[in-house]
């Protein structure tokens, strides 16, 4: 499938661009899609991306963004770059609100800016995998950020991927490249938004390079459409005494596949890698995450909390590697699932592989229902069972987003946990 | 008559094993009762089963509140009616506050009393008065529901939570146990304060201790889920002296409880 369509692949950028596609052309060729007998891939059910026919944008016969203008952030304002199906558009961007020393376009405008030559497809690193090789032949457009060094982009840069209506399934490959340069301050809020109900498939791939000193606030959010597949690779790489804090919540699509990795370069970093997952009906949502502590002095914080409810199935993995060198490190994990039904899948699987001998490495799971006591408090209080259950739910969920400090995204994830608890008639628990 | 038990039976829902075994009692409006009983005899149930905990079905018998049975009213729906359970274990609620609890509790008590419902300003008016009742600092209004409270700290929440409410009937189970003497005396101080000629007051308790500062109209004594002596309050004083098993005796010559 994937293969068919790589012959759809792009020709923008220069020579650089085309070897990549080239170069990841021949890799695809040489992969299988991945099936559930696969370690990485047991308990995920691929077969429904596999029976589904894909056609080329061009053929499958996608309808204009409707309504794009609900999806704006406030605080964006002129700091937005928007991308249809994965092609940029200028006309719902609006950028040049970020003052001195701040990069922000299309990166197929930027083909032969130095930073794109130097870190373009060489960050993103994840073996064998068919559907980086896929988004690095379709190489075409995608958010470039680029902070100059001592650089504070004034405002949260919105990067909103909007999906739309189409007749036939079609298949987009967004791409992010961020690049802080030594003690820059950047806020992302990465977005991707369904607009309709029609099946699609986004490929996104990012890649960030957070260098010595930088701070980057990376605010991860999947509202697809409820037919959708998502299947992310997000990759980050933290200098010395850099902090990388992202924040990942997974609200839409039938099957997502989300494969978050932070990469410690040198020592002194601090970087966190949390999730929200609040699924339904028969939503599945896969977490596969890989924290690699390489040098001395890390600190990490992961902390993953997901709700099911109908016949919903999360999935989770957590790696962490701490190498042989990389003493005193500090990290944290923690996978805490609710599950609201009886019909609801969890599995989770926190995997640690130390090395070194002098770190502390804390990590834990749960799965758990609403505890009853504490319905029946609230409900003493004079709150229904149904609000009770809703204001339970919800403060399992807030502290996961209590950390997003983009104002207008933290009420909007309020908002949408809020339309969760409600839209879902949460069955009774028993003890 | 606030509350009365009839021959009231329950049991652990889907487990048959019965727990209350025919309970009988009247509160008048006015009243402080006191219900003491060693661990295991049903007294903290029957406080449960009054604001209607679902772990328990009542096979037997009637709870009439103000005259009228509430067997079928969810907790939250006689909560509204009136009756309030301070818990032996209050449960922690993190990210909610206990102002938000607090208001969205009151309003919707006073909008099923056919009462006036409070913005946020005038609820922070109404409820700063109240604070001072059980001497609690005003940050505790900010933090998340007995979120890493201390013991004691969630005892004082539970009858501040009481103060806002103003319920006609409070239970308030072991609401001693875990106090400091200082602690126990704010908390007594509340709600002797709280208490009125409007309304009643059931104390569950172990020791007689408690009742040195809330002084009972009635004290009665649970064994084997039922309550097996009625008295006034020296009853109490005598049950100190001579201990559960005193009791426990006269009530298997009596055959009363099993």
């Amino acid at each position: 499938m994937l293969h068919s369509l790589a012959k759809h692949a792009p020709e923008s950028g220069n020579s650089t661009w085309n070897s990549i596609r080239e170069d990841s052309l021949k890799k695809l060729n040489s992969i299988a899609f991945p099936h559930s007998r696969l370690e990485d891939w047991r308990f995920l059910d691929l077969r429904p991306i596999t029976r589904t026919d894909f056609f080329p944008a061009d053929e499958a016969g996608v309808l204009p963004a409707t309504n794009a203008e609900n999806y704006f952030i406030p605080e964006s304002d002129r700091s937005r770059l928007v991308f249809v199906n994965g092609v940029y558009s200028k006309k719902l961007s609006s950028i040049g609100g970020l003052g001195k020393g701040v990069t922000v376009g299309n990166l197929s405008d930027y083909a032969d800016n130095p930073s794109v030559e130097e870190y373009l497809n060489k960050l993103v690193n994840y073996e064998d995998d068919i559907f980086t090789e896929f988004n690095g032949v379709m190489l075409n457009d995608g958010a470039f950020i680029h902070l100059e060094e001592g650089a504070k982009a004034e405002a949260p840069i919105q990067i909103l991927n909007l999906y739309t209506d189409s007749a036939k399934p079609y298949i987009a490959t967004p791409r992010i490249l961020v690049v802080a340069e030594e003690n820059s301050d950047l806020t992302i809020v990465e977005d991707h938004v369904g607009l309709s109900a029609n099946t699609y498939m986004t490929v996104p791939v990012s890649e960030v390079k957070v260098k010595q000193g930088a701070h980057i606030h990376h605010v991860r959010l999947q509202r697809d459409s409820e037919n959708a597949f998502h299947v992310a690779r997000p990759i980050a790489y933290v200098e010395k005494n850099s902090e990388y804090h992202s924040y990942t919540i997974t609200l839409g699509g039938k099957i997502s596949r989300n494969e978050p990795r932070v990469v410690q370069e040198a020592e002194e970093v601090n970087f966190t890698l949390d999730g929200l997952v609040l699924i339904d009906g028969e939503q599945v949502a896969d977490t596969h995450s890989v924290l690699d502590h390489r040098f001395s002095h890390g600190n990490s914080h992961q902390l993953h909390k997901v709700v099911v409810n109908g016949k919903a199935h999360s999935i989770f993995n957590g790696k962490i590697f701490v190498r042989r060198d990389a003493q005193k490190i500090d990290s944290f994990q923690e996978n805490r699932n609710l599950l609201l039904s009886d019909d609801g899948l969890v599995n989770t699987k926190p995997q640690l592989e130390i090395f070194a001998d002098d770190v502390l490495c804390s990590h834990g799971a749960t799965i758990g229902q609403l505890d009853p006591e504490e319905v029946f408090y609230l409900q003493s209080r004079g709150m229904t069972e149904e609000k009770a259950k809703e204001v339970l739910t919800y403060a399992f969920a807030l502290e996961t987003i209590e950390n997003v400090k983009v104002e207008s995204v933290h009420k909007l994830l309020i908002e949408e946990v809020y339309r969760y608890t409600k839209a879902n008639n949460i069955e009774t628990v028993n003890a | 008559m606030v509350l009365e038990l009839k021959d009231l039976h329950c049991e652990v829902e889907g487990e048959g094993i019965e727990i209350l075994k025919g309970v009988n009692l009247t509160v008048e409006k006015g009243d402080i009762h006191a219900i003491m009983g060693p661990n295991g005899s049903g007294k903290s149930t029957l406080a449960k089963v009054i604001a209607g905990h679902p772990e328990y079905e009542v096979t037997k018998g009637d709870i009439l509140f103000n005259g009228e049975s509430i067997l079928e009213l969810d907790p939250d729906e006689r909560a509204h009616a009136g009756v309030f359970l301070a818990f032996q274990y209050p449960v922690e609620v993190p990210g909610v506050t206990n102002n938000t609890l607090l208001r969205e509790s009151y309003n919707t008590i006073a909008a099923s009393r056919g009462r006036e419902e409070l913005d946020p300003l005038e609820f922070e008016d109404y409820v700063r008065g109240k604070l001072d009742l059980v001497e609690m600092n005003p940050d505790f209004l900010n933090r998340s529901v007995n979120t890493g409270f201390s013991g004691g700290e969630k005892k004082k929440n539970e009858i501040f939570q009481m103060a806002v409410l103003e319920p006609a009937l409070a239970l308030l189970d072991e609401t001693d146990s875990g106090l400091d003497i200082d602690a126990l005396r704010v908390v007594s101080d509340g709600i002797n304060k709280l208490h009125g000629d409007d309304d009643a007051v059931v104390l569950i308790t172990h020791y007689q201790r408690l009742l040195n500062y809330i002084v009972p109209d009635k004290v009665h004594v649970m064994l084997g889920g039922k309550i097996v002596k009625s008295g006034g309050k020296e009853l109490a004083l005598e049950l100190e002296e001579k201990g559960y098993d005193w009791l426990q005796n006269h009530a298997m010559v009596n055959g009363e409880a099993k």
